[in-house]
């Protein structure tokens, strides 16, 4: 899976590909709008981060001469702009998602997979990791192949800590995961906590291994025991 | 009331009163000439009686003729020798009408025996000359009166063209467009210099619009950056394993800020754009029904605080706003009705044909309920609260012509947005 980060900012690239190489991807770097638009013209990739403010460009026109060349290519946009026009525009133009910075690079990360996971089979795929089995098109979970009914909340959770899996998930992005970031933090890290609970007693009741691991004043980690 | 019409009634009116005035002089006027006339007629008519009475010493009262009656009658006692004139009424003796005559009266000696003499005369014709005179005048005064009314009115919708034309386009301007603003020339220089004037002013309106616009784009770009970049190494960070429980705690305080800084980074940007005007676009939106699926999205938080919700509803408040600005006025409400209850409180979500009223049961409010929708205005508690909540709904409401009260009745607080 090759990926192509559009951004100027050095160092937030820079991390954006540690963060998305330790997931398996290839990741590749264009600090320029003309660096950008070279790149796109040799190569293809599987999904295009796009930042909309480039030094010596638009990150749009990117995105249009994108779709013109390799119409497969997934898009997310990230950009500083949180206008409603902006949002709107990229995704009329055929962005698959816009993300406003600052954001977490685990919600990137879960973006990017469901992205690819969308454009590369359609949606129609079940996800499975260790003795749990998610059949994405029904939102279908499967314990050691009990199905085991979440609510919405606990089934986004549970996609997005199969989508980082071991990584460290603060409470906060876990939070602007599920409720968008219109929430008030202080009252819905509480809720996270408790929707954790409930996650981890369900996977439990099932058969499965408890999973989720905490991380004291951090958050969580989804890992093999 | 319109310039021009305002012009014409006070026009009208004084050409009313001007061709009253002129009317009532002439007709006084022309009266006062034909009396003149009458009364010197009377008064040789009075000499040709005296040199025949002078002559003859006797007088024979048998003549009678409509147009002139001489009365002689013997007085008896003293008099008083004057002349006079008089008005007098006599009645015809064939039509059985009254007709106006003018009476000379004066006292003389007969043979030796006093006499007073009226000698009269027909004002018939007269009366009729004037008549016909008032009629005429009366008639061209009018005729004069409504065609320079319609001139004066046809000119100056002429004259005030331009100004009404450049009015239209003025009321049309956004300032939020690129389009200049073009007046509509005209001969009529002080015109021309309103146009210059009001044209400066759009460009210099579109101008400022455009530089605050680029501002906020570009600071919330230039903070935004680097907030994603400590976000994002603090993140790689935490990965990173082994971390100690010292430097878990350094992180997540470092996260933490930088998580706040941004919130609040969004916050006064948002309130800038607003104040700058830079949501345009309108709907007709229904607040009530609005303010209700907002409430859906708050649902597990208002289970998790356990707080009951009532929703009472007369109607449908129905308000032409920008759909954004609807939505982060509802969310800034209800947010705040949740955030300031406490656990097994309620929130009530009244709402009738012109107004939405979002209340909760809270502790009293600490400061001046004045200062509640000031900037930083923190209330409570949490140092999580930014403070901007508020102040936000507050300019919203500014900007969409609502009007916002708070009102605290023990419990229970409540924010009411009418129209």
């Amino acid at each position: 899976m090759k990926i192509l980060v559009v951004e100027d900012e050095k160092g937030l690239a820079e991390s954006i590909t540690d963060y998305l190489s330790r997931e398996g991807f290839v990741c590749e770097v264009a600090n320029t709008f003309w660096q950008a638009d070279e790149k796109i013209s040799l190569y293809q990739y599987d999904c295009t981060i796009v930042d909309l403010t480039l030094p010596d460009g638009n990150g749009f026109d990117i995105i249009q001469t994108l779709k013109k060349i390799a119409a497969a290519t997934g898009i997310i946009i990230i950009s500083a702009r949180n206008t409603l026009e902006d949002k709107l525009k990229g995704l009329e133009i055929g962005s698959d998602d816009y993300m406003t910075k600052p954001f977490h690079l685990s919600e990137l990360n879960a973006r990017v997979k469901s992205l690819i996971r969308r454009r590369n089979f359609g949606g129609n795929n079940d996800m499975t990791w260790k003795d749990i089995r998610v059949n994405l098109p029904a939102r279908k979970v499967f314990i050691k192949d009990i199905e085991t009914t979440l609510s919405k909340k606990e089934y986004d959770l549970l996609l997005y800590f199969l989508s980082n899996i071991d990584v460290a998930l603060t409470k906060e992005s876990i939070a602007e995961h599920l409720w968008g970031d219109n929430m008030d933090s202080a009252d819905s890290l509480d809720m996270v906590y408790s929707h954790i609970k409930n996650l981890r007693r369900k996977i439990v009741e099932k058969g499965g291994k408890d999973y989720i691991q905490s991380i004291y004043g951090i958050g969580y980690k989804f890992t093999a025991p | 009331m319109k310039l021009l019409e305002k012009a014409s009634r006070i026009y009208l009116m004084a050409s009313l009163l001007i061709y009253a005035a002129v009317g009532f002089a002439f007709y006084w006027i022309i009266n006062f000439m034909i009396y003149d006339e009458v009364e010197s007629r009377l008064m040789v008519e009075k000499q040709d009686f005296e040199a025949y009475v002078r002559s003859n010493d006797t007088w024979s009262n048998n003549s009678y003729f409509v147009e002139n009656k001489i009365e002689v009658v013997p007085v008896y006692g003293k008099f008083k020798n004057e002349v006079a004139f008089t008005d007098t009424l006599i009645s015809n003796r064939y039509d059985e009408t009254a007709d106006p005559f003018r009476q000379l009266t004066f006292y003389t000696l007969i043979g030796g025996s006093p006499y007073r003499v009226a000698i009269r005369k027909s004002m018939i014709e007269s009366y009729k000359l004037i008549e016909a005179i008032s009629v005429a005048m009366i008639a061209f005064l009018g005729l004069l009166l409504v065609s320079t009314f319609l001139f004066h009115r046809v000119l100056s919708g002429k004259l005030w063209k331009p100004f009404y034309d450049s009015l239209a386009r003025i009321k049309d301007f956004d300032w939020t467009k690129n389009e200049p603003l073009e007046t509509v020339r005209s001969e009529i220089t002080e015109f021309n210099e309103l146009g210059d004037v009001m044209e400066k002013m759009a460009s210099k309106m579109q101008h400022d619009y455009r530089s605050l616009r680029e501002f906020t784009e570009n600071a919330s770009h230039e903070i935004q950056t680097p907030l994603a970049l400590i976000n994002a190494r603090v993140e790689q960070f935490i990965q990173s394993g082994d971390l100690g429980e010292n430097h878990t705690y350094w992180i997540e305080e470092i996260y933490h800020a930088a998580r706040r800084m941004s919130r609040l980074n969004q916050g006064l940007l948002l309130l800038a754009k607003i104040e700058n005007q830079q949501f345009t676009e309108q709907e007709e939106l229904d607040l009530s029904e609005l303010a209700l699926n907002k409430l859906k999205d708050f649902e597990d938080i208002l289970q998790h605080k356990e707080i009951r919700v009532v929703v009472r509803s007369t109607g449908s408040f129905r308000k032409l706003m920008s759909p954004a600005l609807a939505d982060i006025l509802l969310t800034n409400l209800i947010n705040n009705a949740i955030r300031h209850n406490y656990p097994g409180g309620e929130l009530r979500l009244e709402s009738g044909a012109d107004y939405v009223q979002v209340s909760n049961t809270g502790h009293a409010l600490k400061s001046d309920p004045e200062r509640l929708f000031e900037r930083f205005k923190k209330e409570s508690t949490g140092a999580e609260s930014l403070g901007l909540g508020l102040a936000i709904v507050k300019q919203i409401c500014e900007n969409c012509d609502l009007r916002i009260s708070y009102q605290y009745h023990e419990p229970i607080h409540a924010i009411r947005i009418t129209e």
